[in-house]
């Protein structure tokens, strides 16, 4: 099923904005929130994991339950989970489209990557 | 010790009435401020000594040596990039500026990742703003359109809007009313006497219809415009032609969905038509502490408020190409030095690759996620808790941090600076 991805800032990503490397900023920011109703049609209930796939990459998150948006709609809270499957792209402003991009969402049996995991297949080395 | 009328330097709100209790020279208590202020004042994690990046390992080491060796990484530099600056103090902004300018690089800071389209729409059609106490103090309709200040300025309400008294609103709660746009129900849109939710993508449109009803040209618009019913926006359009003094702020879903900039144009011009009818002002809801105060120091500097390339020797200012995003992406940059920011986390991973090819040198007290690519990571002591600093509120009024606690850390100011003089030193020798 295809979605539009929002990304967005949350009290929690801004409380751990600062400690990146811990469990809570991981788990905060690789949460998709998904209106029940996909959630049903997705065949996935809260705490499954899911794979996001856009034009450019996938990833892994989990599936949290959110009432509050329209169906066809997740919404990821802002971090390197989400900026790893929104293009680049900006249409000439600076600007890539971190509020619009299309993902297309099935369930997995992955797990869901460490903030490590997810730069060390890009050169990223452990600090 | 209780320190009062602390300024928060975390979010654009600046909130400067914080109590901070001090023990034994550390920070035990935190009065007044929001959970994101607790988080900053009390966090115990951070960087304690520089550190450089040796093969696979990486090794602790004094103050001189890092700086030396970031300015041997940025003196053999042709383009080198200095991304940032959001969360550090005015001075060292400044300083960031002389560095690029000393080298014929490019300076961006992260407003090209936030409200950078909010300027090149007030670049085209002005801003008519107002300060924050003009708000609380006058306006007796508040919107905040694609924003959710609840949970990204917790105390943007309770401190300038919906909950703040005012000299001309004794009753603010009763008296102001409050309207939220957005895609999806927030804890602010909860509280708004009025909630547009508007489908991904509709703000253009929805603004455009808001003109043309404010203009008396109701009987053009469809019975729904991107999932908003026309009634709804004829109720909306009449609360803002009644109200006294209406301000609107708008936030990263304005800026970052479709339509980018050309949305807040729209934003703007239906401001101006509405000030045709009553008091009506527009603000932008800025993000980190001193993002505002970055665009205000590059642009007396250089003329331009982000995104600056040196190459030519004079500043030279093209968002889309001289933007972060897209120098990391095309690979032009052969260095990277980024102050009190994390491009790893926050932009887009082709952007990042880039990052692992060149030498990255960071400024930050934090260990963040641009951390795994960084050559040299210096920790400097944090404005507004260990050092003083300037810093722009959102409404561009400029404010004094304070130094509340003692730390052996050098500022972003200090640290910048000895690597611009150990520059000019290596320039000399030549
Ligand atoms: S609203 Fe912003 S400035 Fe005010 S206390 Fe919270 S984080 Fe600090």
């Amino acid at each position: 099923m295809k979605f539009e991805m929002i990304t967005g800032r949350t009290i929690r990503q801004g409380e751990f904005v600062e400690h990146k490397h811990s469990a809570e900023y991981s788990e905060e920011t690789s949460s998709c929130h998904i209106n029940p109703v996909d959630m049903m049609f997705l065949g996935i209930m809260q705490g499954d994991t899911i794979l996001l796939k856009s034009v450019c990459d996938e990833v892994v998150m989990t599936a949290f339950e959110d009432s509050n948006l329209k169906r066809g709609s997740v919404f990821v809270p802002y971090g390197p989970y989400c900026n790893r499957i929104i293009p680049n792209e900006t249409h000439g402003t600076g600007m890539p489209d971190f509020k619009s991009s299309v993902v297309a969402i099935t369930p997995t049996e992955r797990k869901v990557a460490s903030v490590y995991d997810l730069f060390k297949d890009i050169g990223g080395r452990e600090l | 010790m209780i320190k009062k009328n602390v300024i928060c330097s975390f979010c654009g709100c600046l909130c400067d009435d914080l109590s901070i209790t001090i023990e034994d020279g550390k920070i035990t208590g935190v009065d007044n401020g929001c959970a994101l202020a607790n988080a900053k004042f009390l966090g115990k994690e951070r960087l304690l000594k520089p550190v450089i990046r040796e093969g696979d390992s990486i090794k602790e080491t004094e103050y001189n040596t890092a700086i030396e060796k970031a300015a041997d990484i940025l003196k053999d530099a042709e383009r080198p990039l200095f991304f940032g600056w959001s969360g550090t103090q005015g001075e060292a902004q400044a300083k960031g500026v002389h560095l690029c300018m000393l080298l014929g690089g490019v300076i961006d800071n992260t407003s090209s990742l936030c409200h950078g389209p909010s300027i090149l729409a007030i670049q085209e059609v002005g801003h008519p703003g107002c300060t924050l106490g003009q708000v609380k103090n006058r306006a007796d309709l508040i919107i905040y359109w694609g924003c959710n200040p609840l949970e990204g300025h917790p105390r943007h309400m309770s401190r300038y809007t919906t909950y703040a008294d005012g000299f001309f609103l004794k009753n603010a709660f009763r008296e102001r009313k409050l309207i939220v746009v957005d895609v999806r129900k927030t804890m602010s849109s909860d509280v708004a006497d009025e909630f547009i939710q508007i489908e991904p993508g509709g703000d253009y449109a929805v603004l455009s219809a808001l003109r043309a009803i404010v203009r008396g040209e109701e009987k053009i618009i469809p019975e729904s415009v991107s999932g908003v019913s026309k009634s709804q926006l004829k109720r909306v359009a009449d609360m803002c032609k009644e109200a006294r003094f209406g301000a609107l702020f708008f936030g990263l879903g304005l800026t970052m969905s479709k339509n980018k900039y050309k949305n807040i144009r729209n934003a703007v011009e239906l401001t101006d038509e509405l000030s045709r009818h009553t008091k009506f002002t527009i603000s932008a809801m800025r993000g980190h502490w001193n993002v505002y105060g970055a665009n205000e120091v590059f642009t007396w500097m250089t003329g331009y408020p982000y995104a600056i390339d040196f190459a030519r020797g004079i500043p030279f200012y093209n968002p889309g190409e001289t933007t972060a995003a897209e120098i990391l992406y095309r690979k032009e940059c052969d260095a990277l030095m980024v102050v009190s920011s994390d491009p790893a986390a926050h932009m887009p991973k082709k952007c990042v690759e880039h990052m692992a090819d060149i030498p990255v040198i960071q400024i930050d007290p934090h260990k963040n996620c641009t951390s795994f690519f960084t050559d040299v990571q210096i920790p400097v002591a944090i404005t507004g808790i260990e050092a003083s600093g300037t810093a722009y509120r959102m409404d561009g009024v400029p404010l004094r941090t304070k130094k509340i606690i003692d730390a052996d850390f050098l500022t972003d100011t200090e640290v910048i600076s000895r690597i611009y003089e150990r520059i000019l030193e290596a320039k000399a020798d030549v």
